[in-house]
């Protein structure tokens, strides 16, 4: 089965501060986990760990139970990455790049072929005769994105992969990862709480190269849950009619023509009262959380940890 | 897709030695060189053949005009082989050794195609020289067993250069600065060390152009040591060494030998830390 562990691994830097320090963590089987925190939390430590661009101080970092410093070639022989911002050899043509990656992960190059095509088609991909050190940053961001899903690998590791495209491209990338997460193991870290929230089901929070919390997106999203909805209304409404709706709304203040910003409890049948009641008073046009869940767990794990989620 | 169906390490190898030298041609830099010692190779024989030489025999023109060799052999093994290895500290650093590859693989498979193409240039540098010898002295006249093994040397001097400027490249992160330094340390810093110790009595047992000199010296037998005394407002006493050609094989291999090791090993362990 797929798999990918990691067991007290440690990385130090000239004797300073671990970037990393005895992180522990296993997935198998097929989902997609998001590692987030903020810069220089140790997030791409940890995957370059896992791919063999650096080696561990102390412990381990298995992938489908093959130890990644002691036979990087069988650990990473069903991998596909994208750690920080890899460049083809600019000579090559984008046909070519995806093509070396495709003959060292299998010699049979027959296959390449179609399996490129049909890259090409997913991921929108530049003239497969342009030499890459011609193509924009996210042009090539696909291409390489194209070269580490080429043979279809069980497990993909991803650096902020959706780090310089623009917002079609992201959209692009999100959805085939939404679509990959089916029957593959993908590890992905991101800055951006949407695009984990809409793509993991699990997540792991590191900040200062300690691991904080691990968890799947739904019980974090229950155990930070938002206390706060915003509704909007297609005709004006009095704020004091929303206040007036029960005990379950704690507050309600105005955040713009016709919103509102409404204090709660949290609870799940909170949220349906307040909305069965907030319909009675008049056309609702939206009602949604008022931040992120992911969001308000990151900020509140990292400011209890210390550090600044400024990033 | 999983590790029972990866290509074997040999299989990998020709993978990267085909890559490798697509690179050299596509990067303009075989042709470039190509372009460069036939123009060498041109002018010298132009010269031999329009205003005479001074060689008394195939041998002996054979013996002046490979004396360049060694010169002509660092630069190109500089520039095909000095940035072997830096050209994968950045962003292809990250594209490349994140994949189903021993390192060592990627290295020998690289070394392979510089040696080829570096062979192949020097190879032309020798069919140049062979014919204007023969176009002096008479085709009958080029001494083949020499050639053959002046050619073995050069095979040799090739692999021992390209690994010493492969264990230059393991040093830096850039392959552009990795490049000018292999070129300013293997010719530059050579040459003037090699022409400093002539003014000593210093054997530069440790050059590599002198080790190159037995390409040469495989023609023309020269005593291993002559010291000259110029006369002037100071006696100045020059002394030459020429190496012999057992020593010249014996310092090229420990280049080889040495410089890969250190180039594998380096390379093995390097971190992209980024």
């Amino acid at each position: 089965m797929t798999s990918l562990s990691v067991d007290g691994l440690t990385k130090r830097y000239n004797h300073g501060r671990p970037a990393l320090e005895d992180a522990t963590f296993r997935y198998e089987g097929a989902g997609a986990i998001g590692y987030l925190g903020p810069n220089g939390a140790g997030k791409t430590t940890t995957l370059k760990l896992l791919t063999h661009l650096l080696r561990p101080t102390q412990g381990r970092a298995r992938i489908n139970e093959i130890d990644v410093t002691e036979d990087p070639k069988h650990a990473l022989a069903d991998v596909g990455a994208v750690i920080e911002t890899p460049e083809p050899y600019p000579s090559q043509t984008v046909r070519e790049a995806i093509e070396m990656v495709a003959e060292f992960r299998s010699g049979d190059l027959a296959r390449a072929g179609s399996e490129i095509r049909d890259l090409n088609e997913k991921l929108e991909l530049p003239p497969l005769d342009q030499r890459t050190g011609r193509l924009s940053k996210g042009q090539r961001q696909r291409v390489v994105i194209a070269a580490a899903l080429i043979r279809d690998p069980r497990v993909i590791i991803l650096d902020e992969p959706t780090n310089g495209l623009d917002p079609k491209e992201r959209i692009l990338i999100r959805n085939l990862l939404r679509e990959l997460k089916k029957d593959h193991l993908i590890l992905m870290s991101s800055h951006l709480m949407q695009e984990v929230t809409e793509i993991c089901d699990q997540v792991i929070f590191i900040n200062q190269g300690k691991i904080l919390l691990r968890d799947s997106v739904e019980h974090v999203a229950t155990r930070f849950q938002t206390r706060s909805v915003d509704a909007e209304f297609a005709t004006p409404i009095v704020v004091d009619r929303i206040r007036a709706l029960g005990p379950v709304v704690k507050d309600a203040v105005v955040v713009g023509e016709r919103r509102f910003r409404i204090t709660f409890d949290g609870s799940n049948d909170a949220r349906a009262e307040i909305l069965k009641g907030l319909v009675s008073l008049g056309p609702v046009l939206s009602y949604s959380n008022s931040s992120l869940m992911l969001e308000d767990a990151y900020l509140s794990l990292i400011a209890a940890n210390g550090g600044s989620a400024g990033s | 897709m999983d590790s029972a169906t990866l290509p074997s390490d040999v299989t990998q190898w020709f993978s990267a030695f085909q890559r490798q030298i697509r690179f050299y041609f596509r990067t303009m830099r075989f042709v470039g060189l190509l372009g460069f010692v036939t123009l060498v190779s041109v002018a010298a024989m132009a010269v031999a053949i329009v205003y005479g030489s001074s060689a008394t025999s195939a041998s002996d023109y054979l013996y002046g005009i490979l004396g360049n060799l060694p010169t002509f052999g660092i630069i190109v093994g500089a520039f095909i082989g000095g940035d072997a290895i830096a050209m994968d500290s950045g962003g292809t650093g990250y594209f490349t050794l994140v994949l189903p590859v021993r390192r060592l693989v990627l290295l020998l498979g690289r070394y392979a195609a510089a040696f080829l193409v570096s062979f192949v240039l020097l190879l032309v540098f020798y069919a140049f020289s062979i014919f204007g010898a023969a176009w002096l002295f008479g085709a009958g006249s080029i001494p083949w067993t020499d050639v053959g093994v002046s050619v073995g040397f050069a095979a040799l001097f090739a692999l021992a250069t390209l690994a010493t400027a492969f264990l230059f490249s393991a040093f830096f992160r850039s392959p552009a600065v990795s490049m000018v330094v292999t070129i300013l340390v293997l010719f530059l810093a050579f040459l003037f060390i090699d022409g400093l110790l002539v003014l000593t009595t210093v054997e530069p047992w440790f050059s590599l152009l002198y080790a190159g000199e037995i390409m040469a010296l495989v023609f023309e037998g020269q005593p291993h040591l002559t010291s000259t005394t110029l006369n002037g407002p100071r006696h100045l006493t020059i002394t030459t060494y020429h190496p012999y050609l057992w020593e010249g094989v014996v310092i090229l291999l420990v280049y080889l030998v040495v410089s890969l090791v250190l180039s594998a090993v380096l390379f093995q362990y390097r971190e992209l830390k980024g």
